[in-house]
């Protein structure tokens, strides 16, 4: 195998691999922050001494190392694992074997998009290794502080311009395909939900990054170029005035990384929706209830992401008439997904489900993901985001939204599609314990941020509040978490060696194991160059399963 | 060869290039976009903005004004003329974009040896942030025509001028920036 290839499968197992090692280091990441917040002041264990005496002194943490590991923990989790891992591993692997393309539609640009990702990652990474360290101004970068920080700063905004031409080029190389690729017979309301989803994400990806790249650059100016565009007139730093011309803006900064920061909660959690109702339609052998009001619904909740990014501003002082305007739009589009999800739950109604690994995660999804969407009506309304607004609430919400929402969704797809990449199933013991375990580590870990930041424990403190008598209630709850991390850590290790066990020893199975109805399982596992020895036509919708007199309880999309 | 490289798809009416083009040129709407809306913001909310037609150089501008709008008619030209004359429009054309270059790193170079550097005000970080990168899409321009030019000898007809067909989009995208760029430092 090549390491420069073109082929979409090699690239998106290029993508696969990558996002897997950039999701186990925000996880390391993790692991030292809750030590830090459990045990505060006392040594860190094992690794402690090899991380540098300008991190750690004597094995203790020091802030400043404390707000490096938190901002790169963030964006290392959305910009370098997650969104790679959804869209640049499940996108690029499967869309062009669900439509019955032999490649996606530039396959020179789609090994581009992986080289600047992997590039991009790397000079982020690497701003640990600057004076001063990485990026420490938390994954939105707000100035001024961005602005005035150490150059590990200037790495993260390099590694974001890289990573924002990665996702164009994938972006606009996706939607291509999707529109021109697809197998003769596959209308677009023929299309797998999971195809939908990944379009509409694309859509996400295509316009609403430009405005973080401009960003970046004025950011960049801003700090090589002696700029002021976010640096307001009368700026004190440490007792003296700033010498800059001034006239800037903070919030306009805010702004600008906002409108793509809510799309791309969308682009986080869009392809995991598909997989799950890939998973969810083969686990009860029923088509899905209400596929045509899913993908209206993703439409919407695509065109709708672009309205709705200064909910994240309720405390700019953007005044109420703002506030309502941006309240208004963040309840409806609340709706579309709830339209999903209750289609996803109604769809296991009457079902006889088959409790594979893959349906066991594709199944927790559900509510977790309920958790972590209702979680967040409080914070869209501006009354009550107000004094939740940077307390662990917010983060209990969003981790319930991404952790057990989509990386549960990720997993399964893994499980999932595991045998069409390899022609082997991955075990279902360790595939099992993976899952009750992460299942417990993550509520484990997440839940008590509810409760914390209900108690009004800010999420940035470097001791996690212990100076504040107000969280002495709470503040117990740390060393639980601590303990759930570790739980959440040791199943991903049965993960890791179920993975390499399975791709030696796994069982070997037929092409269609799962009796999938849609187009990747027609073709070999592994499918070969170009996929299909020749172009399949496509005769029925995704999801006939258990069609009435039929011999199986399955017609393949390609069956006549 | 992957489907509809060169032909259109029946359904679509496009063929990949023509369509993969459009997104990018949707995309670079909004990288724009942005920018032009934080000139606003930041030009409203100041004390004072100079008038560009004082401090800048206006027969620089004007100068590249006419070399770029020259050189993308001769690139949209290119797309209806035989193959072969097209190419050499196109050659032409990149010499333009070249000049346009030229010209705007000698106003540059003349503008910080008079102390108008971008951190002397939000006008002059405006302009030479827009500018630059706008010049940095000149520049990108170049490479793909060059790039169009070069293959032009190995791939099919149709694909060279599928390809023709995207640059000209692009250079039309690029000029129409500059029009604005022009209107907003020169002019007012």
């Amino acid at each position: 195998m090549r390491i420069i290839s073109t082929d979409h499968k090699v690239i998106g197992l290029q993508y696969l691999l990558t996002s897997l090692v950039f999701l186990l280091l925000g996880f390391v990441f993790i692991l030292l922050i809750r030590w830090q917040l459990a045990y505060p002041s006392q040594p860190i264990p094992l690794i402690g001494a090899f991380l540098g005496e300008s991190n750690v002194t004597q094995g203790v943490m020091l802030p400043e190392f404390y707000t490096q590991l938190s901002a790169m923990h963030g964006t290392v989790m959305v910009f370098l694992a997650i969104v790679p891992f959804a869209v640049g591993a499940f996108g690029n692997y499967l869309v062009p074997l669900m439509i019955g393309a032999p490649d996606m539609a530039f396959p020179r640009l789609n090994a581009l998009s992986y080289w600047l990702y992997l590039a991009g990652g790397l000079v982020m990474v690497a701003g640990f290794f600057l004076p001063g360290g990485a990026a420490s101004s938390g994954w939105t970068s707000y100035p001024p502080l961005a602005d005035l920080a150490q150059a590990g700063q200037t790495a993260w905004l390099v590694g974001m311009f890289l990573l924002i031409l990665s996702s164009l080029v994938g972006s606009i190389n996706m939607i291509t395909t999707i529109v021109q690729l697809r197998a003769p017979g596959l209308t677009m309301m023929r299309l797998p939900f999971f195809v939908w989803a990944q379009l509409v994400t694309s859509f996400l990806l295509l316009l609403a990054f430009p405005p973080l790249q401009a960003a970046a650059v004025l950011q960049l100016m801003d700090r090589l170029a002696g700029t002021s565009f976010f640096l307001p007139s009368g700026l004190v730093v440490s007792g003296e005035a700033l010498h800059v011309s001034g006239g800037g803006s903070p919030i306009l900064w805010q702004h600008l990384f906002w409108f793509l920061a809510h799309p791309e909660v969308y682009v986080l959690i869009l392809p995991a929706l598909g997989i799950v109702a890939e998973v969810i339609a083969n686990a009860t052998r029923k088509p899905l209830w209400g596929y045509r009001a899913m993908v209206g619904s993703a439409l919407f909740i695509g065109f709708m992401s672009f309205l709705v990014w200064a909910h994240h501003m309720f405390l700019t002082g953007m005044g109420p008439t703002m506030s309502a305007f941006f309240q208004v739009t963040t309840m409806i589009i609340s709706i579309p997904s709830v339209v999903i999800i209750s289609s996803l739950l109604l769809s296991l109604y009457g079902g006889s489900i088959r409790f594979t690994v893959p349906a066991l995660f594709a199944l927790a999804f559900l509510p977790m993901f309920g958790i972590g969407g209702l979680t967040g009506l409080p914070l869209g309304l501006a009354a009550t985001d107000i004094p939740l607004h940077d307390t662990y609430y917010v983060v209990g919400h969003f981790h319930y939204i991404v952790a057990p929402g989509t990386l549960f969704a990720l997993f399964a797809g893994i499980y999932y599609w595991f045998p069409k990449v390899t022609g082997r199933t991955m075990n279902s013991v360790l595939g099992q314990l993976h899952f009750w375990g992460s299942l417990a580590g993550m509520n484990g870990i997440f839940l008590p941020m509810l409760i914390e930041g209900l108690a009004g424990v800010n999420r940035r403190l470097y001791d996690g509040g212990r100076t504040y008598t107000y969280t002495a209630p709470v503040i117990h709850l740390y060393s639980g978490q601590w303990w759930a991390t570790v739980l959440l850590g040791a199943v991903q290790l049965c993960f890791v060696a179920n993975l390499v066990w399975s791709l030696a020893r796994g069982k070997r199975v037929s092409q269609n194991p799962w009796d999938a109805t849609t187009l990747e399982w027609t073709t070999t596992s592994p499918p070969p160059h170009e996929n299909f020895p020749s172009t399949p036509r496509v005769h029925r919708g995704p999801y006939d399963y258990s069609p009435n007199n039929a011999a199986a309880d399955f017609l393949p999309q390609s069956q006549p | 060869m992957i489907p509809y490289t060169i032909d259109r798809r029946a359904d679509s009416g496009v063929n990949n290039v023509t369509l993969g083009i459009w997104l990018f040129i949707a995309s670079e709407v909004m990288l724009f976009g942005a920018l032009f809306s934080s000139y606003a913001l930041l030009r409203v909310s100041a004390p004072a903005w100079p008038h560009g037609r004082d401090v800048l150089g206006v027969w620089f501008g004007v100068g590249n004004t006419v070399v770029l709008s020259v050189m993308t008619a001769l690139v949209l030209r290119a797309r209806a003329v035989p193959p072969a004359v097209g190419r050499q429009f196109l050659a032409v054309g990149t010499v333009l974009a070249a000049v346009f270059l030229v010209i705007k790193g000698l106003e540059w170079r003349g503008e910080i040896a008079e102390g108008l550097v971008p951190s002397l005000n939000t006008f002059f970080a405006m302009y030479f942030t827009l500018t630059g990168l706008h010049a940095l899409h000149v520049a990108c321009g170049i490479v793909a025509n060059v790039w169009v030019l070069l293959g032009a000898s190995r791939v099919p007809d149709g694909m060279t001028s599928g390809r023709i067909r995207a640059v000209a989009l692009y250079w039309t995208f690029v000029d129409v920036v500059w029009l604005t760029l022009f209107l907003l430092f020169y002019l007012t």
